[in-house]
């Protein structure tokens, strides 16, 4: 076969492979309900589709995006539906994760039971629930116990459960069209009577059942969890309003919003299911939405596409299979499945690309705005320099490693994502693109290059120590190659860490406060200053550079996740707790590994003579 | 002979790799032990401790006697500055090819020495003010001052500030602009207030508020907590005329005083002040938050500045990353309060506040050059 097309061959079944899920078009039997997940709302204080939040809420209460009902997995926004519409039948939907022990105790249930469970049976537990958390709210956030957290954590989820179901009508039941008609019919007799200034005998019934349903209306626009219609023209962001809320906003008896009505009529649809209804209702808000809302409506729409075609769980997957090639190729000497394989990893690196492109465009800010971006950032940065490394020296190594950073940090940032929105709005501090763009980018580029270079000492050490292939020409191409992406790495993580302290001046006051970031940073920058001047002054050669390279990946996570466990300083807003066994393991990993390294070669040979 | 041969063998160690990496090692030591003991101490003692100082001490079992176990941020941050200047001049030869690492040395050189004058002469303060207020002092809260104000004329009071130091130091503090004496009888670091219960010991204050108030020695304060002294201040006249023990504290709000000679004279333990030359005035405070979420999108504070002396009469807006700098003080949108109403603005006096901005360019341009001319040695041996 031709050497150029298998390749190109490659190239292109891997990117259609990824665009699968955005092509593929969804059955439409029944209730159209990828086209309600379309529609815009309010949450978080950003404008999303319905799509977004149902899969980040179920990801909060599941830590997954879908749940399985009776053999069949439930998409996101049919699960939001159900609980919100159907509460009769989700409430038996295992739509809770609980891992902990001691939380289940207190729930009474227990873990043979399954990972899983249902609001049905922790509704019995409810208030003890709350209960435990309020007791826990009031111990300081670092002192807290696993079983302090855990049940704090589950009492928020289980308001955000609570607060879907009083999305449309209180607790999912009843009729919220009829309801909400039968209201409006009350308040136009109310006004009727006004601008008639006369006074029926029932005026003082009239006026306190309209009083009555304007307090149930009040309390379940508190209680409810997202504002789906958005403002009318010559209105400004403040008016999104939910379904109940718009009933009590002034005005609105003269003047209801026209989509209330239609959104009462799909709640009422689908819980009544009359699938013709539904759609009629949702044909006439879209036609609203694009006459009224066109770019909210636009912007809701391929963000849903995005999250339909997930392209870092596609990335993860040709990351892993190029991966396997190269590996395949070493094993195979094969030259043309050397040539797979990078083709593999180019398609891997271009869909990682699209999907932070995607989200640049969606999020209209800077491509790193959290630790979840910063994942997906550190990924894509060591990705890319791996592959230039890559054609400058092709022997798979660097190929090797760009892919193998590349599936970690996606892999890394999948499961930060259960946290919330990962596009949640900038705190007022960092809200500033011009140092989101420079600092934080330049800050990440340095952690790119600084676990690009440990990965590259592993494959070194690997070489050596473990499959004794020693190949001078080898050894030195990944010498250099390494020493290179350290300089790299030390120029990113200064110019990152210098930018930080300036952005710091502007908004503290000071150009360092030894906060724990940026000690982190710090310990990044002297850590490669440190091999460099070894290096320079003759220390250390060759494997004193590479076991240094492989402590520089122990050091960038501690400093990247580590510091954020510390649960003190400025920049803890990326705080997270259960990660830190993950980060321990991962630091004993590299001290095993710079130990292999620093064997003697002499310890494998003697070995070999005795046997 | 033997001198020089010392001298040439100091300026060896002093210009020599060795010092280099004992230094940049030492330092990430003090660097990680400084981040760990944030979670005890707080930032500011942590950075105290190992940072702003010359030397690690440790105290075994709460002893008097405290022993120096490493080189505090001090000591290896001067090292390492002396070591730059002298491997610089003993070993980098000045050459092309060499000038960007004397660029990068230069510029690392200028941060350092920036970082020391910021610990020497940067000077933090707060400015409180509410809406309609206008301000013409700054509050130091990590360091107190007793005020001994002549209140007579309510149209100019006159102030006579005591530095805490003094307090701590001295048992009677006399000035001449004082025609009374203050006796120090007794002065706690961190206390806690309390009523005084019926039939408890006296307080030991006999004169103003403190007579019913108790105040009790606590450990220091830790974390982001600052330390709330007490004092007990005894005026006494020339001829021995005692006008009672005072109790003060900044925690105490109610003021007390006492009159000597016609005047009437009030004490107070507050944050100390220092005087601006110029005025600020709160028009509008800002606290901006996402529609539907409690998440701020932004702080500001529109203030009028008015400075006499350089004719400045102008609204100011500041903001999240945008500070108002005037008069060699930059003042920072730090917090609020009172529902929205009242402003904290952070004030720093930092002369050197411009050095890492040409420190980070000059390291900049240094490095690139250095790694361009690698990138390119490296590739044409390649080639």
């Amino acid at each position: 076969m031709n050497s150029r097309f298998l390749p190109g061959a490659v190239f292109a079944g891997a990117l259609i492979l990824a665009a699968w899920p955005a092509l593929s078009p969804a059955p439409k039997t029944g209730f159209d309900v990828e086209a309600f997940g379309r529609l815009p709302i309010l949450e978080g204080g950003r404008v999303k589709p319905l799509d977004t939040f149902a899969r980040n809420s179920l990801l909060m209460i599941r830590s997954k995006q879908s749940v399985r009902v009776q053999g069949r997995s439930l998409p996101a926004t049919r699960w939001l539906l159900d609980v919100a519409l159907k509460p009769e039948a989700s409430d038996e939907y295992r739509s809770f994760v609980i891992d902990d022990p001691e939380v289940l105790g207190v729930l009474g249930l227990d873990q043979r039971q399954g990972r899983y469970f249902s609001y049905a049976q922790l509704l019995a537990k409810r208030n003890e629930v709350g209960g435990q958390a309020q007791a826990s709210q009031t111990v300081a956030a670092t002192a807290r116990t696993r079983f302090q957290r855990a049940v704090i954590d589950l009492d928020q989820r289980l308001s955000l459960y609570e607060r879907i179901q009083n999305a449309f009508t209180p607790a999912g039941r009843g009729d919220p069209a009829a309801e909400l008609a039968a209201f409006q019919a009350k308040l136009s007799e109310a006004m009727e009577v006004v601008q008639g200034g006369q006074r029926p005998k029932n005026a003082a019934a009239l006026m306190g059942e309209i009083d009555a349903g304007l307090r149930r209306y009040a309390t379940l626009a508190e209680a409810s969890a997202f504002k789906i219609l958005p403002p009318r023209s010559g209105e400004g962001e403040a008016a999104w309003a939910g379904l109940a809320e718009s009933v009590v906003r002034p005005g609105a008896a003269a003047e209801p919003h026209p989509g209330a009505m239609l959104v009462a009529r799909m709640a009422s649809s689908y819980r009544s299911g009359d699938a013709a209804a539904f759609g009629a209702a949702l044909a006439e808000q879209n036609a609203w939405l694009s006459a009224n809302a066109p770019a909210l409506a636009r912007g809701a729409r391929v963000e849903a596409v995005f999250n339909r075609a997930q392209p870092f769980f596609s990335g993860i997957v040709l990351y892993v299979l190029a991966l396997l090639l190269i590996f395949a190729s070493w094993a195979a000497r094969r030259p043309d499945v050397a040539s797979c394989a990078r083709a593999c990893a180019w398609a891997a690196f271009t869909v990682h690309t699209a999907g932070l492109l995607a989200r640049t465009a969606l999020q209209g800010r800077p491509p790193v705005t959290n630790l979840y971006s910063s994942a997906v950032f550190v990924g894509w940065g060591s990705a890319l320099l791996g592959l230039i490394a890559e054609r400058v020296h092709r022997r798979g190594f660097a190929a090797a490693g760009a892919s193998t950073v590349g599936f970690a940090t996606l892999l890394i940032a999948h499961h930060l994502s259960s946290s919330g929105d990962t596009m949640e709005m900038m705190r007022a501090v960092l809200d500033s693109n011009f140092w989101l763009a420079t600092h934080v980018i330049t800050v990440t580029v340095g952690y790119s290059g600084t676990y690009l270079a440990g990965l590259l000492a592993i494959v070194w050490i690997a070489r050596r120590q473990v499959l004794r292939a020693p190949d001078p020409a080898d050894d030195k191409a990944l010498s250099s190659l390494t020493y290179g992406v350290i300089a790299f790495g030390l120029f990113f993580s200064f110019l990152g860490t210098v930018l930080g302290g300036i952005w710091a001046d502007q908004s503290w006051g000071r150009f360092w406060g030894w906060d724990p970031k940026e000690n982190g940073a710090l310990l990044i920058v002297l850590w490669n200053a440190l091999i460099l001047h070894m290096r320079w002054a003759g220390f250390v050669r060759d494997r004193g550079i590479m076991l240094m390279a492989v402590f520089g990946n122990v050091i960038t996570s501690a400093s990247w996740f580590g510091v954020n466990m510390l649960g003190i300083g400025l920049h803890s807003y990326g705080f997270m707790d259960s990660a830190f066994w993950w980060l321990l393991a991962f630091s004993v990993s590299q001290l095993l590994i710079i130990i292999l390294g620093a064997l003697p070669p002499r310890f494998w040979d003697e070995r070999d003579k005795r046997a | 002979m033997r001198r020089r041969n010392f001298i040439g063998r100091a300026g060896e160690f002093l210009s020599s790799m060795e010092l280099t990496v004992f230094c940049i090692v030492a330092l990430m030591i003090l660097v990680v032990a400084c981040t760990l003991a944030q979670v005890q101490l707080g930032v500011h003692l942590a950075v105290e401790k190992y940072i702003r100082s010359f030397f690690v001490w440790w105290n075994p079992g709460q002893g008097a006697v405290s022993i120096p176990i490493f080189p505090g941020g001090g000591a290896v941050g001067g090292l390492l500055l002396a070591n730059l200047g002298m491997a610089q001049f003993r070993r980098l030869e000045l050459s092309w090819r060499k000038a960007g690492l004397w660029i990068v040395h230069f510029g690392l050189a200028l941060l350092f020495i920036g970082e020391f004058a910021t610990a020497f002469f940067q000077v933090e303060s707060h400015l409180t003010i509410e809406e309609g207020q206008t301000v013409d002092f700054t509050e130091d809260f990590r360091r107190m001052e007793l005020a001994v104000i002549d209140v007579s004329d309510p149209s100019s009071e006159e102030v006579r500030s005591i530095p805490d130091s003094m307090l701590r130091s001295r048992a009677e503090i006399a000035h001449a602009s004082l025609p009374f004496v203050l006796r120090v009888r007794g002065f706690i670091d961190n206390a806690e207030l309390s009523m005084r219960s019926a039939g408890s010991p006296p307080s030991g204050a006999t004169a103003g508020v403190g007579v019913d108030v108790v105040a009790r020695q606590v450990a220091p304060a830790s974390g982001e907590d600052r330390d709330v002294p007490a004092a007990l201040i005894e005026p006494v006249a020339a001829d021995a005329r005692s006008y009672g023990v005072f109790l003060v504290s900044p925690a105490l709000g109610a003021p007390q005083g006492f009159t000597h000679a016609g005047r009437s004279w009030r004490l107070a333990l507050r944050p100390r002040r220092y005087p601006l030359p110029f005025t600020l005035t709160l028009k509008d405070f800002r606290h901006d938050v996402y529609p539907g979420t409690d998440i701020p999108k932004n702080f500001s504070s529109q203030v009028r500045l008015r400075d006499p002396r350089s004719g400045d009469d102008r609204d100011v807006l500041i903001y999240m990353n945008s500070p108002l700098r005037h008069d060699g003080l930059t003042f920072y949108q730090s917090s609020f309060g009172k529902n929205d109403t009242l402003s904290v603005l952070q004030v720093v006096r930092n002369p050197s506040w411009t050095l890492p901005y040409i420190s980070c360019i000059l390291v900049t341009i240094g490095l690139l050059w250095h790694f361009v001319l690698m990138l390119r040695r490296t590739l044409g041996a390649a080639a």
